[in-house]
């Protein structure tokens, strides 16, 4: 039963941090139907340059605070470089594009930190035990600056008026347009939102999950299979999955192999494709003919 | 020259050029012609994928490592004979794809994609983890193909054994691009709602097609491993996926050639980047030449969307003169004319098993639509009879597409039935009820637009066609060809468009491209056709024509259903009318019944104030005012 506990909490924690790379996808995806591969480099990104801001002798809280708006700024940048000239995108176009956006991403961080994995250290705090389940100080940051950060984009997205004019772009950018929304800031913002909580997501995940040049990849398609629960465009169900796929994780990890904890996030998608291809709870959209 | 035999040509320049390559190239240079040909050949299963089916794999490496595990173990553990060998390694990549496939491939948008890239870290996962595949070490020892009593085991050697492969892999891959199937995929990539109209299984072909692809992948991993002596979990990594991946955009996106041209292109880049990049950035590996592939990756698509096949193009047009000036061979077809070449044509398109005239051949009960609050549709019932021209009318928003879009198969009823020919397909995709002879055209013209008015109408003979994906690649499908080329020149023929046949169909003004569409639903040989509003944007003459024409289909059998909102020419033309308003049928007899109805004239006359104002404050704005904010909206956008 403690084993249980405790790779559920384990779980949750992992799951959190997916939440975050999930939100990212939503963001985007609900305003521009495009699927950043970019991503998960946010994350990997923001945790490479904030264990190297802390090497060059800043305080952690600091180089977080520095890292976050510069990895936004970096998101938003590559928008305006890449996506924005982009007359007619098609999904095809879109893929190739961030992928090749994401490659090169990646390699740009091989060539500056160098193949190895790096982490930061710990944020301040003591592990302790409840209950016989061990609880690092450091998934407790991770659930309360995830769900901080999570609840802010979704009040933002569903109760705010710019945040819903966002949304709105997706499905009618004419009518947005008419009513005043421009659909290039509606695409900034999104990219910057993306830009956040993936950088989010890499400082405070960087001190158990580590930061590499190849994390952005795996964990990537980890936010991608949470956000494909909530057919990529809900907010609230990404988060659920996130956190569930994080538990399930913990959970084929511990009771079967570590080795297949990376087939899970796969398996699922498959699943939910094949059994809720809306999302667990979307509806088909129309088509118009 | 026969377009067939003139797509032959290059194949055999490319051979003479392949096979002469290791006679005077450096050996350095041959040993990376091989890799360019192996991966190629991985390409040009990926450019039909992204292509035809208009789907990316982005962890295409996976193929390609299941296809050289298998070889290894194969070969090494059981010590079968390449020849029996290579067939199993091949069928294996497409077992996957198959698996993967299925679920997957039924889903509009991006999720092939994202599961592609899944399976691609997955296989990596399971080769690194498995002891009996040697972990991360791998499989070594794999010997050198020997065929026929020679051992391939130089550079040049491998080269020239790859070479007949690559070149009959790119040709059957053409042949497939050019052949029913590929001509279906390619009106699915226009318009997936139209082409499925027409009987076209998008789900299947796109499914074949990934598999197909896969198999590619599965025998570039088959010489992979032969050429290398070795297969470790390398050969799965998302490096090797990317780097297919630019061969197919470097090359040109929708050219089959252009896989093999991005193949060398890549091959090439790959080498100047492994020289220059370490001296630009002292320290740098070679795996930084993935930096390369990433930029040059998005710099194409921004900037050269076509690839190399579009500078290629380019350079033809300008080297020879616009031969035809468009427009320089029509004329108009005369009345006369027209009526002789529609007689002639219903003889070649008219079936001889329509069911006898007044048998119900399609039965609505209680058809409803239903959006959130809104009802769309409600509660329709209507039996259509065989041999009869029925009207559906009524005011704009009385539920008259949605009612075609729900029997076609296009939109799925809230509830209800509808039974065509004895079989329920309300629910089910377009092309069951288009198989069972039911097809439509649309009230927002749906043509395929990267084809020429012929190319469009060809692709409704699919259901009158059966080559399968292996007959197209291997040109065993001429005999069928000829007919399809006869069959949709019989229908271009019957609307009158002998002379802009072979014209781009997006040159054609609107009008004209409705009536393409009518021919397209003609090809397809009906036996019930729906028209959504037939009428809309063409002259008064060319109504009279298809009014003319629509009577002398249905003499051939045909059941017909039409939207049109001109009542005169619908009153002329139905033996019976329906009449839709707010999403109920309040009338249904002969035109003479409808139109003095007391519930008709108070739907289309009204007597609604609202509705007058709405239209008044509509007209306000005039089409200019919407045009200007429509270009600033686009242009806001980029």
């Amino acid at each position: 039963m403690t084993d249980l506990l405790q790779l559920v909490f384990a779980g949750l924690a992992q799951g959190a941090v997916y939440v975050l790379v999930a939100l990212g996808f939503v963001a985007i995806f609900s305003v521009r139907e495009i699927v950043n591969l970019v991503q998960g480099e946010y994350a990997a990104l923001a945790g490479l340059a904030a264990v190297s801001a802390v090497a060059a002798g800043l305080p952690l809280l600091v180089a977080a605070v520095i890292v976050v708006p510069l990895v936004m700024g970096f998101a938003v940048l590559l928008e305006r470089l890449t996506i924005a000239p982009i007359k007619h995108m098609t999904p095809l176009t879109s893929i190739i594009l961030t992928l090749g956006v994401s490659t090169a991403v990646k390699a740009v961080m091989l060539l500056l930190w160098g193949p190895e994995a790096k982490s930061l250290p710990n944020f301040p705090g003591s592990d302790f035990f409840l209950g016989g389940v061990s609880i690092r100080s450091q998934e407790l940051w991770i659930l309360g600056i995830s769900a901080v950060v999570g609840y802010a984009v979704i009040w933002f997205y569903e109760h705010t008026v710019r945040g819903k004019s966002l949304r709105a772009c997706a499905e009618q950018p004419v009518a947005a347009r008419l009513v005043g929304i421009s659909p290039r800031t509606a695409t900034v913002v999104a990219f910057a939102i993306a830009g956040l909580v993936g950088a989010v997501a890499g400082v405070v995940g960087s001190p158990i999950y580590l930061s590499s040049w190849t994390s952005g990849l795996t964990l990537g398609l980890k936010g991608f299979v949470a956000a494909t629960l909530g057919g990529l465009t809900s907010l609230r169900v990404a988060m659920l999955g996130g956190l569930g796929l994080g538990i399930l994780e913990n959970l084929v990890a511990g009771y079967l192999s570590s080795g297949y904890r990376d087939a899970v996030a796969f398996v699922v998608l498959v699943l939910v494709l094949l059994f809720k291809p809306h999302g667990l709870a979307g509806k088909p959209t129309a088509v118009r003919v | 020259m026969n377009p067939v035999l003139k797509r032959q040509l290059p194949f055999v320049a490319l051979l003479v050029v392949l096979a002469s390559f290791p006679l005077w190239a450096p050996h350095a240079a041959v040993d990376v012609g091989v890799y360019a040909l192996i991966y190629g050949l991985a390409a040009i299963g990926l450019s039909l994928l992204m292509g035809l089916a208009g789907q990316v794999s982005l962890g295409h490496a996976a193929f390609l490592a299941v296809g050289a595990y298998t070889q290894a173990v194969l070969v090494t553990k059981a010590n079968l004979p390449f020849l029996l060998a290579a067939p199993i390694s091949v069928v294996a990549a497409m077992i996957v794809a198959l698996l993967v496939g299925l679920p997957l491939l039924r889903l509009r948008g991006h999720f092939l994609a994202l599961a592609t890239l899944g399976l691609g870290i997955i296989v990596t996962v399971i080769v690194t983890e498995s002891e009996a595949l040697g972990a991360t070490s791998g499989i070594f020892g794999i010997p050198s193909i020997e065929l026929g009593g020679r051992t391939y085991d130089t550079a040049e050697e491998a080269f020239w054994l790859l070479t007949p492969v690559v070149v009959i892999g790119l040709w059957l891959a053409v042949n497939l691009v050019h052949s029913r199937t590929g001509r279906a995929l390619s009106a699915v990539n226009d318009s997936e709602v139209a082409a499925e109209c027409l009987g076209v299984d998008t789900f299947a072909l796109r499914l074949r097609v990934f598999v197909l692809s896969a198999g590619y992948a599965g025998l570039a991993g088959v010489f992979y491993a032969h050429y290398l002596s070795i297969v470790n979990p390398a050969a799965s990594h998302f490096e090797v996926s990317v780097r297919l991946l630019l061969m197919v955009v470097l090359g040109g996106l929708g050219t089959v050639w252009g896989a093999v041209t991005g193949a060398v292109g890549v091959t090439l880049l790959d080498e100047g980047l492994r020289t220059v990049i370490p001296q630009l950035i002292p320290g740098a590996k070679g795996e930084v030449s993935l930096i390369g592939f990433g930029v040059v990756l998005v710099l194409v698509i921004i900037l050269m969307p076509g690839g190399l096949a579009q500078l290629w193009q380019r350079l033809r047009r300008r080297m020879t003169p616009n031969p035809t000036m468009p427009g320089q061979h029509e004329h108009e077809v005369s009345r006369d004319e027209q009526r002789a070449l529609l007689d002639e044509s219903l003889q070649v398109l008219a079936r001889s098993d329509h069911e006898p005239p007044g048998t119900t051949i399609l039965q609505i009960r209680g058809l409803t639509k239903r959006y959130g609050g809104v009802t769309a549709l409600n509660d329709l019932n209507l039996d259509i009879h065989a041999g009869e021209i029925v009207a559906l009318i009524g005011p704009n928003g009385a539920g008259k597409t949605t009612a075609f879009n729900m029997i076609t198969g296009v939109l799925p009823p809230t509830e209800g039935s509808v039974v065509l020919h004895g079989k329920e397909v309300a629910g089910k995709r377009p092309h069951v009820a288009a198989a069972l002879g039911a097809t439509r055209t649309f009230q927002n013209l749906q043509t395929f637009k990267s084809t020429s008015v012929i190319g469009n109408v060809k692709v409704a003979r699919h259901l009158r066609s059966t080559a399968g994906l292996l007959r197209g690649m291997v040109l065993a499908d001429r005999a069928e060809e000829r007919h399809i080329d006869a069959a949709a020149q019989a229908a271009v023929d019957a609307m009158a468009l002998t002379p802009l046949a072979d014209h781009p169909i997006a040159d054609l003004a609107f009008g004209k491209q409705r009536q393409v569409e009518v021919a397209r639903a003609l090809a397809l040989e009906p036996s019930l056709l729906l028209l959504d509003e037939p009428m809309a944007g063409l002259s008064g003459p060319e109504r009279d024509s298809l009014s003319w024409l629509l009577r002398r289909v249905k003499d051939t059998g045909v059941t017909i259903v039409l939207v049109e909102h001109d009542v005169a020419a619908v009153m002329a033309l139905a033996d019976r009318v329906a009449v839709l308003d707010d999403g109920k049928l309040i009338a249904l007899g002969t035109p003479a019944e409808v139109q003095n109805d007391p519930a008709v004239i108070a739907a289309y006359l009204g007597t609604d104030d609202e509705a007058t104002k709405a239209v008044e404050a509509a007209a306000e704005r005039t089409e200019a005012e919407v045009a200007d904010e429509l270009t600033q909206v686009e242009e806001g956008a980029r």
